[in-house]
């Protein structure tokens, strides 16, 4: 039987970043949903259940911490486990994840970094 | 301002009225009556300083019955307090009232004789004098602790302003280079596989991270130029209508091949202003790219007219419009607004305060109006410097829009005049 994929969503405002993860991440065998537009996406991280979300901080409508909060409120949500995703720096980002409750940060700018990390996450998803 | 605790007792000297011991009552007497302003009398004899007769004291006693027949000519020194408050010149202003006023009740509103540093007679005070000094004093220090904690609050208020502007900074520089050093690691692969396609479609998202990184930089720089004084402005002598044409044909290019016609309305022959044409046109640029930017369908129009003594250019298009909220949000550094936000990668939110900072530089102004949903106009004015050295059509005069010539650049970039 085939090995089901795991579901990552990139939500990011920047469709650059959006595409460069999601050829980076959909190489290493995951099955990658990328989301722009924070309108509607509550519903969307319902219906799909992704096994990860990584989510970037600096979006102008709709902040990654913002919407985290908002994910982990709700039922349906809460439990998928968030990743921030940002080029915010290290310090920062180590404050926002402590603070809004997300499992983690990964640095944008570095594949390596991207993939190991992800997988980490995906592994230790301990609820 | 006076410092509270630098306020002494003798700058407050009001008069230095002073008679002899032995001077008649009824002459002080007479003295008083004669000048209603006059509160007390210091009675000195050579320099010094022994008694002190008051208006209120004196006259109470001699227009008793019989007062003046019984001490009207008596030496006035026999009638009055031979131990007033001696203070000298130099006491601060607090410690002499504390003084002034722990004196018997029917003294405490007595004048208070001053001496120098050789015990000699200086003048009179006024207890109520010294009182509204040190209120005076008072609401001074109360209003500078004021003026200093608004001023605190100003520095932490610029403080907080630039390191929101230095995050900004960081994040949003940081942003593209990541892109760009995530794609150089896909063109790596690509490559790696001999993967064509691959090659084609990294690059292309290569060049638009680099390019949106050089636009961000060359952005940072030219605001943080602005802001630490350092542009400089060479003004010349050019034909802003030229310019302006130039402008519409470079707009045409941006908006690509959306349905959207440039229209340019403007004088029909050269206008020459002096400005810094350089600056003029990044101005221009930054209003028309947003515009390009921004506007699906419909027209841009670039028009000039005279107002007054200013030139004034505006940019008008037909695109998203902006909400009312939003309008004095625009000129603030890294706004970007939501609505229009599927284009946020092609920009830095750095334009417009920039475009501010240029016009003021040129002694010029903005405005904005928009209407949501319908388009925007921005209109730009400066001012415009005659010069004689060419020929002079520089007068809001000669710029009397009669000689209207509008060109459409339509999206085939065929030109047309008409009117
Ligand atoms: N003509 C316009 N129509 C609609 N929105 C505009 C227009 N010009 C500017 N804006 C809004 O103002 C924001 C800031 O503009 P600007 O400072 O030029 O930055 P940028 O163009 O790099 O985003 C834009 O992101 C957009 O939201
Ligand atoms: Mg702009």
């Amino acid at each position: 039987m085939e090995k089901v994929k795991k579901k990552i969503l990139v939500v990011d405002d920047d469709e650059r970043h959006l595409i460069a993860t999601q050829e980076v991440l959909t190489n290493e065998g995951y099955e990658v949903f990328t989301y722009s537009w924070w309108l509607g996406v509550t519903n969307f991280v319902r219906r799909l259940q992704p096994d990860l979300i990584l989510l970037d901080i600096n979006m102008p409508a709709l902040s990654g911490t913002g919407l985290s909060s908002l994910l982990l409120s709700n039922s349906g949500t809460k439990n998928i486990p968030i990743v921030f995703y940002s080029s915010n720096d290290e310090d920062s980002l180590r404050k926002t994840v402590s603070e809004y409750g997300a499992r983690g940060y990964i640095s944008k700018g570095n594949i390596y970094e991207l993939k190991r990390k992800v997988a980490y996450y995906l592994d230790n998803n301990i609820q | 301002m006076e410092q509270d605790n630098a306020v002494t007792i003798g700058k407050l000297i009001i008069s230095n009225e002073c008679m002899p011991p032995y001077t008649e009552a009824n002459i002080v007497a007479d003295r008083f009556l004669k000048s209603a302003h006059l509160d007390a009398v210091a009675l000195v004899e050579g320099r010094e300083p022994i008694g002190l007769v008051t208006r209120h004291k004196l006259l109470f006693k001699l227009f008793k019955r019989y007062g003046f027949e019984l001490y009207g000519k008596k030496p006035i020194i026999a009638l009055t307090d031979t131990e007033p408050l001696i203070i000298h010149k130099d006491e601060r202003l607090d410690v002499a009232i504390d003084k002034a006023l722990e004196r018997q009740a029917q003294d405490a509103y007595d004048d208070i004789i001053i001496v120098d540093d050789n015990d000699c007679y200086k003048g009179l005070v006024s207890v109520k004098q010294m009182i509204i000094q040190q209120s005076n004093s008072l609401a001074n220090i109360i209003i500078q602790k004021e003026m200093i904690s608004a001023k605190v609050n100003e520095l932490k208020k610029a403080e907080l302003m630039k390191s929101q502007f230095v995050a900004n900074v960081t994040h949003d520089l940081r942003s593209p280079v990541n892109v760009i050093t995530v794609v150089a690691e896909l063109l790596n692969l690509d490559s790696e596989r001999n993967d064509i396609e691959g090659l084609k479609r990294h690059l292309s998202l290569l060049m638009s991270g680099a390019t949106n990184l050089r636009a961000l930089i060359n952005n940072i720089l030219d605001l943080s130029k602005i802001e630490a004084g350092k542009t400089e402005v060479l003004n010349e002598n050019f034909d802003i209508v030229t310019m302006l044409r130039e402008v519409g044909e470079t707009t045409r290019i941006l908006i690509g091949n959306k349905s959207v016609d440039v229209e340019v309305i403007a004088h029909d022959g050269p206008i020459f202003i002096d400005s810094d044409p350089v600056k003029v046109k990044q101005i221009l640029t930054n209003l028309t790219s947003n515009a390009a930017k921004f506007t699906e369908k419909g027209k841009i129009v670039l028009s000039l007219a005279a107002e007054g003594n200013n030139l004034s250019i505006s940019v008008s298009d037909t695109g998203t419009g902006i909400k009312e909220i939003d309008l004095n949000k625009l000129f603030q550094p890294f706004s970007q607004l939501d609505y229009t936000k599927s284009k946020k990668n092609e920009g830095t939110g750095l334009g417009l305060t920039i475009a501010e900072n240029i016009v003021k530089l040129l002694g010029g102004s903005i405005r904005i109006s928009s209407k949501f949903g319908v388009g925007t106009t921005f209109t730009v004015q400066l001012p415009i410097n005659q010069s004689d050295k060419t020929n002079a059509k520089t007068s809001a005069e000669a710029i009397s829009l009669h000689d209207i010539k509008t060109i459409v650049l339509t999206e085939h970039e065929e030109s047309y005049g008409k009117g």
